[in-house]
């Protein structure tokens, strides 16, 4: 009698009601107007489109000859692979660490974790006046090392870096905590039988660590790519309109410039739409590269 | 199994009921002010029957609410003025003003086309009387000062007709301005002294400003602070104003090729000029506005071209506590000075560029309530009176026909010298990047940066600028 409660699935649909019409209002109908308006003449912001663009796919075409996107695209992918090699990457090597330390490790954790709950706005100001040009805190650093010049670190040579390292810097901590739960779940036997057998600590994180991580790593590289495709607030922070000479727009950044600074708004819409498909591909490529196996 | 059906089935039900409940608030709150206003309505037609509108109208005014939204918030000289005088208003009237006031930034703008668009517009708004008003203007959304004017004669006769700026929609007055606005130069004295460069005058030439700017240089100090990649504005504007004269600045050319286009080419060319004299600073490429603003407050850089506003942001930066003048120091203050733009051509340096690009709309939605058109003709005739306009304008011109002496006794040592270099100005023209909004301006603005390392050619910035314009008016 007790479990006849739940074989009468209706109560569910109730609940799950609210969630479905909130995602409804709030993200499947600007989805599918964002991809209406991206066909459309929409003067100025908070005005509807009211014709069709002329062609109504012009706004496609000016996305394949426009140099920016093509900037935008390549930075994106760099910040991908940032990601991964410097995310996911600096987060399994420190992991590793704490892992084998005894005393401590609740210590590092905060403190590695203790980034993601600072705003990303507020990391962008912070790191704006590490890196300004005249009284940054760098430029301070390296002039009591003896250096004269002032090294200008938005540059066109630096401004990648300078954009990039903050973002890697935010995240090291989200999936070294991620790392470190699924290290937490490997078996001390295997450990120590592999120490039976002769293993040195480097051949047990290679031949027993690394594979048992492999599908904590896989969702892990899922999490940092589809993140590097949503990337904005902190590179907006530090280089608005992509400066110097447009040369660090992300797809995030790009959309939103021509969207809210141009005002191009409709040609903004294309741009959405692009960052959808190219989130939509790449999580697919990632998926099918790195595959979660069955153990 | 019953209860736990019975318990399944209130905890459903008072689910349901919590979310209609939240939802239901707004539309209740919003049913209730609906039906004040109607209730208003109705009371108001049985007191006064079917008596004319003005009289209706006139009587609903004390324990008004008046939704008004201006640009007097965050750091706006004049936000404490607004505040204190609307409050004022509102004790001698009985009515009440919800301000719903921000900075006047690109969000702000976007607030405002927004509210209009989707019908939640204030009663009052104070906001720009150029092409960003364009879209509510068109949409018949605002009421003109002319049928304003049919009801209620004295609405803005203390202004002068002839400053009040147009709609560039159908040439129609709506806003009623309070404080103008003037761009100009504004100058680090103590940067000039120890250059050893003479204070610039009324008779500045662009062969001096750059013998000067070399000068400066040469001391080992920025002569220009400006971001190129943040905010090439007023250069651009005052580059292409020495090239165009006070009556044909506020055309559009046609192409790069015609008499202006070619004006606005050699202003890029200048500014580029500039660049790689290595006058702007090192990172102007890369710098926000605020980064040069800061070169130029700590001495190490000496020109800076800006606006009235700009005023009230050099005094704060004198200030040890910027919401306390009591901590103004003064000392630093007299190092700063303000004068004419370096003129080029046939421009005299004393021609400014400016105007009167704000005022006081009173919304269609307002105007259509019988509830609300008194007060908020009353709440605008108040605002923009001749004992307050002055307060508002300090050193910038108002279109009042009957300015008063300023008191400069109330005044700071730079808002004294900015009145007396308003003085001595010999015309004021509007800015002609008013009327090129949005996507043309991408070209010669964004793209500065591209211009002056020459990674772009000027006339193909001007004409990709034009082209775009001519596409999209």
């Amino acid at each position: 009698m007790g479990a006849n409660i739940y074989k009468n699935k209706k109560p569910l649909l109730l609940f799950l009601l609210p969630a479905f019409i909130f995602m409804t209002v709030f993200l499947y109908y600007p989805f599918f107007k964002n991809i209406l308006d991206s066909f459309m003449q929409i003067k100025e912001l908070g005005v509807s489109g009211k014709e069709w663009n002329e062609p109504w796919y012009s706004n496609y075409v000016k996305l394949a000859t426009d140099r920016n996107v093509w900037t935008a695209l390549k930075n994106t992918l760099i910040m991908t692979i940032v990601t991964i090699v410097g995310q996911v990457g600096i987060a399994l090597v420190l992991a590793l660490m704490v892992d084998n330390i005894k005393r401590g490790a609740k210590v590092f954790r905060t403190v590695y974790f203790f980034p993601i709950v600072v705003s990303a706005t507020a990391l962008g100001l912070l790191f704006n006046l590490i890196f300004l040009y005249d009284t940054g805190m760098l430029n301070q650093f390296l002039a009591l090392f003896g250096k004269e010049e002032l090294t200008d670190w938005k540059n066109e040579k630096w401004a990648l870096f300078t954009m990039m390292l903050p973002v890697m810097w935010q995240y090291v901590g989200f999936y070294f905590v991620i790392i470190v739960t699924g290290l937490n779940n490997i078996s001390e036997e295997l450990y120590e039988a592999a120490a039976i057998d002769g293993a040195t600590r480097l051949k047990r994180v290679w031949y027993l660590t690394l594979p048992l991580l492999h599908n904590v790593l896989c969702t892990c590289v899922v999490l940092a790519v589809t993140g590097a495709l949503k990337v904005f607030d902190l590179p907006w922070t530090m280089f608005p309109k992509g400066i110097p000479l447009k040369s660090t727009f992300l797809t995030g950044t790009y959309m939103y410039y021509e969207a809210m600074i141009v005002k191009d708004v409709d040609y903004g819409s294309a741009l959405a739409v692009l960052i959808v498909v190219l989130g939509v591909i790449l999580s697919r490529v990632v998926n099918a590269i790195f595959k979660e196996k069955d153990y | 199994m019953k209860m736990k059906k019975v318990i399944a089935t209130v905890l459903a039900s008072a689910m349901v009921f919590s979310l209609a409940a939240c939802g239901g608030g707004d539309s209740a709150g919003s049913q209730s002010a609906g039906s004040t206003t109607e209730s208003n309505t109705d009371t108001q037609t049985a007191e006064t029957g079917s008596t004319e509108q003005k009289e209706q109208t006139e009587q609903a005014s004390g324990g008004v609410e008046l939704e008004v939204v201006t640009t007097f918030a965050g750091n706006d000289g004049n936000a404490k003025n607004y505040k204190t005088y609307y409050q004022q208003w509102e004790a001698e009237t009985g009515n009440k003003v919800v301000d719903m006031s921000a900075t006047a930034d690109d969000t702000f703008k976007i607030r405002v086309v927004t509210d209009f668009e989707t019908g939640s517009e204030p009663d009052v708004l104070f906001f720009f009387n150029g092409a960003d008003a364009n879209s509510f203007i068109e949409a018949g959304k605002v009421v003109s000062i002319e049928d304003i004017r049919a009801e209620y004669p004295d609405y803005a006769s203390n202004m002068s007709d002839g400053r009040i700026p147009v709609s560039l929609v159908d040439n129609k007055a709506y806003a009623v301005p309070v404080n103008g606005i003037w761009e100009a130069m504004f100058v680090n004295t103590e940067v000039l002294d120890a250059a050893g460069v003479a204070m610039p005058g009324a008779d500045y030439t662009w062969a001096q400003f750059e013998a000067d700017c070399q000068k400066i240089k040469d001391a080992g100090y920025t002569p220009i602070a400006a971001a190129l990649g943040d905010i090439p504005h007023y250069w651009w504007e005052f580059a292409i104003f020495n090239h165009t004269t006070t009556e044909n600045h506020l055309t559009i050319p046609e192409s790069a090729s015609d008499e202006i286009g070619q004006g606005w080419v050699a202003a890029m060319e200048d500014i580029k000029a500039l660049y790689e004299a290595g006058y702007f600073p090192d990172n102007t490429l890369s710098a926000k506005d605020d980064e040069t603003f800061a070169m130029f407050v700590e001495g190490k850089a000496a020109f800076l071209l800006d606006g009235s506003w700009k005023v009230n942001g050099i005094v704060s930066a004198c200030q040890s506590d910027p919401d306390d003048v009591s901590t103004l120091d003064t000392e630093k203050l007299s190092k700063f000075d303000v004068t004419y733009v370096p003129a080029k051509d046939s421009r005299k340096a004393s021609d400014l560029l400016g105007g009167l690009t704000s005022g006081y709309y009173i919304t269609k939605k307002a105007w259509d309530d019988p509830a609300k058109r008194a007060a908020a003709v009353d709440f605008v005739s108040y605002m923009t009176s001749d004992e307050i306009v002055p307060i508002f304008a300090q050193h910038a011109a108002s279109a009042l026909n009957s300015a008063p002496e300023v008191d400069e006794s109330m005044m700071n040592e730079l808002q004294i010298k900015s009145l007396k270099m308003m003085a001595g100005c010999t015309s004021i023209t509007g800015v002609v990047q008013d009327l090129f909004q949005g996507e043309s301006r991408v070209p010669t603005f964004d793209g500065m940066p591209e211009i002056v390392t020459g990674k772009v050619d000027a006339v193909d910035a001007v004409q990709e600028g034009l082209d775009i314009y001519y596409s999209t008016n």
